[in-house]
């Protein structure tokens, strides 16, 4: 087990990465207060609640598309060579991907108006971290196999499309309920960017084709750009031995690079059983503006080695024609450095359900006075089941992707609250989920885990998530 | 009996997360993994018209050495496998032709030649591969060039001009050499 537990937050923390991020057991799930972070328009239950400091939110997650850890490195007796070969350059496409996040609340709470309860105020802060890296297809191959024997072949530079970002995030939302069925909310956010790269939005090609006048033709048209903040000056403090937590503390107290991002959400209650909801979430950007360093290769160039054509080659004795060459070469696809400003925006997130709950229990599970729920809003803690689906997609650098979910809750009692998921997206279409609330007294536990077929051998998943958090929630009114 | 599901819903969640596992995996393989490409770029092309061989007296009429930095750079010198260097000797003048391709090292002492001897126009063109690396000549020669010299003689008269349109001796010539990035 503990090697399993190992290989899993290698595989979270190597690939690092977070785009896929859908929240599909917690989304809507209203015994969590977290919940508010993927819906801030939830229908709220409590008086307020405080997550516990470091613990209230730990969330990880990693996904691969095409390829997993078992494919390649599995003890099959295979050769390595050709597993790759086969499952990764034959196989993988320039849409497949990899991509990780962590996700860690550092402070999370919330609390009702105390002079008017249809508000219910929630703030907190956490930091976030994700990598995404496309494959890239053509660019493997020329790695892998080179250009020779694949005269014509246009090896796309568009392929390498990868970038990360590692923020801390200071919010503050509030959630109204308007009617007895419709209940808004609306989160501000203000981002301090620590750490970011970026490489998207590449284009041109390079190709090999019969020269003109030499037996080859080489041709590189590039517009490529690498840009990063942060990057250096944690390079940096790596490679001095020391201060990276103080620079990721200074960064990520508003030293770093600032932005600012809205989330919004909505529950309508269609009627005494049927629930509908819906939110976006970071429509913000960042502006990089602290230790940015940006790459470019900008240009076309064709060449078929040195070239000389008597007479003009003689005018020159003392000509050097190899450095006339690269000087050529480099005055044509010149490699910069900048330091540039530069904005990312953040990758917007969709999410929608559908909720029908019966099996009524009689009384609320939870133990609140709630007013506002008895005469409409979510009436869903008075009924033991609830069934539904959820629709997810999110902004991606090779388009939106999507997530579709079926999911069946069910409530015990006050203690308990369970919810089973079943999710098709891209990179999975048997992804079960399975997410725990457990309250004892004031104090809530929740517990969630992704693709869990795939815990069977995690090695061979394409994707998984985890996540956990502790809370202390007042469901008593003032 | 009324909280069995609960318990049975939990213990399963429990046993998923904490029961865990994985196959076997050998991540030594990654030892094993030969990341070797390659690579293929022309490397020189000379066109000398028939004009200019008329021109010069005596039979040595080309020679010149060019610096040629490819081969040696460290990255490619450190990591070529293997490969072949493949010339293309093309003669629409009037005169026999030899010609001498020369690897020079950096004192410029010749590691390796290859010489071409052309028939007057008409005549079919010459193509030859020359092998480096194990089932060939020594890859030293190509770590160690840093120069080709190309001589060219003519083996013929200095009046004479071909009937064919434009007539010129051509050089062309181009490496595919493998690389082991690991």
């Amino acid at each position: 087990m503990i090697r399993s537990l190992v290989l899993f937050i290698t595989l979270i923390a190597g690939y690092m990465t977070i785009h896929a991020q859908n929240k599909e057991v917690l989304y809507d799930f209203i015994e969590i207060p977290q919940a508010l972070m993927v819906n801030p328009g939830m229908n709220t239950i409590y008086n307020w609640y405080a997550g516990v400091p470091l613990i209230s939110g730990i969330y990880v997650q990693g996904a691969t598309s095409g390829l997993t850890v078992n494919d390649i490195f599995a003890a099959d007796g295979l050769d390595i060579n050709q597993k790759v070969r086969d499952r990764a350059l034959n196989s993988l496409s320039k849409r497949d991907e990899v991509n990780g996040i962590f996700q860690v609340d550092i402070l999370n709470g919330g609390f009702r108006g105390q002079k008017d309860p249809a508000n219910f105020f929630s703030f907190g802060m956490y930091v976030e971290g994700y990598a995404l890296n496309y494959w890239p297809k053509d660019l493997a191959i020329l790695a892998y196999e080179g250009n020779a024997d694949r005269l014509g072949q246009r090896f796309d530079l568009n392929d390498l499309n990868t970038s990360g970002q590692f923020i801390n995030v200071l919010h503050f939302g509030i959630n109204r309920q308007i009617k007895n069925n419709l209940t808004l909310g609306a989160r501000i956010k203000l981002y301090s960017g620590i750490v970011d790269f970026n490489s998207t939005n590449n284009s041109g090609y390079f190709e090999t084709t019969v020269g003109q006048n030499n037996l080859l033709r080489n041709t590189l048209v590039s517009d490529m750009r690498l840009r990063s903040s942060g990057l250096d000056a944690l390079l940096d403090a790596n490679d001095n031995g020391g201060g990276i937590g103080s620079l990721l503390t200074k960064r990520g107290l508003f030293g770093g690079d600032p932005g600012l991002g809205f989330d919004v959400g909505v529950t309508y209650n269609l009627n005494k059983q049927t629930v509908i909801t819906g939110s976006l979430l970071d429509i913000g950007l960042l502006y990089h503006t602290s230790d940015v360093t940006n790459y470019t290769l900008e240009g076309s160039a064709s060449i078929e080695g040195v070239e000389i054509i008597l007479p003009d080659a003689l005018s020159d004795p003392n000509a050097d024609f190899w450095e006339d060459l690269v000087n050529e070469i480099e005055e044509l696809i010149p490699f910069e450095e900048n330091s540039k400003n530069y904005v990312t925006f953040r990758p917007i997130k969709f999410y929608s359900s559908i909720r029908y709950n019966f099996g009524k229990q009689g009384e609320p599970t939870a133990a609140c006075d709630c007013d506002n729920q008895t005469d409409s809003g979510d009436r869903s803690l008075y009924y033991l089941n609830s069934v539904g689906g959820q629709l997810y997609a999110i902004n991606r650098p090779r388009g939106p992707q999507f997530a579709v979910t079926a999911f069946y809750q069910r409530r015990f009692a006050k203690v308990l609250a369970l919810k089973a998921t079943y999710t098709v997206d891209k990179f999975t279409a048997s992804n079960i989920g399975l997410g725990m609330s457990l309250q004892a007294g004031p104090v809530n536990l929740y517990i969630m885990g992704d693709n869990l077929l795939a815990y069977g051998n995690i090695a061979d998943g394409n994707y998984a998530s985890f996540q956990l958090g502790l809370n202390i929630i007042s469901w008593e009114r003032n | 009996m009324k909280y069995i599901p609960k318990y049975l819903y939990t213990l399963i969640m429990c046993a998923a997360i904490l029961s865990s596992c994985v196959d076997k995996q050998d991540f030594d393989q990654l030892d094993n993994l030969n990341v070797t490409p390659t690579a293929e770029a022309s490397i020189l092309y000379v066109e000398t018209p028939e004009r200019i061989i008329n021109q010069v007296s005596g039979t040595n009429f080309y020679s010149q050495t060019f610096n040629f930095d490819a081969f040696s750079e460290e990255f490619f010198a450190d990591n070529v496998l293997d490969g072949v260097v493949t010339y293309e000797v093309e003669n629409t003048t009037s005169k026999p032709l030899d010609i001498t391709f020369e690897f020079l090292d950096d004192a410029g002492n010749s590691l390796d030649s290859e010489n071409f001897t052309v028939n007057a126009a008409p005549t079919a063109i010459l193509r030859r591969e020359i092998a480096y690396g194990p089932a060939g000549r020594s890859l030293d020669i190509i770590r160690n060039t840093s120069a080709i010299r190309v001589s060219a003689t003519n083996l013929g008269d200095n009046t004479s001009v071909s009937t064919l349109p434009n007539p010129t001796v051509y050089l062309r010539s181009s490496a595919k050499f493998r690389i082991g990035l690991k």
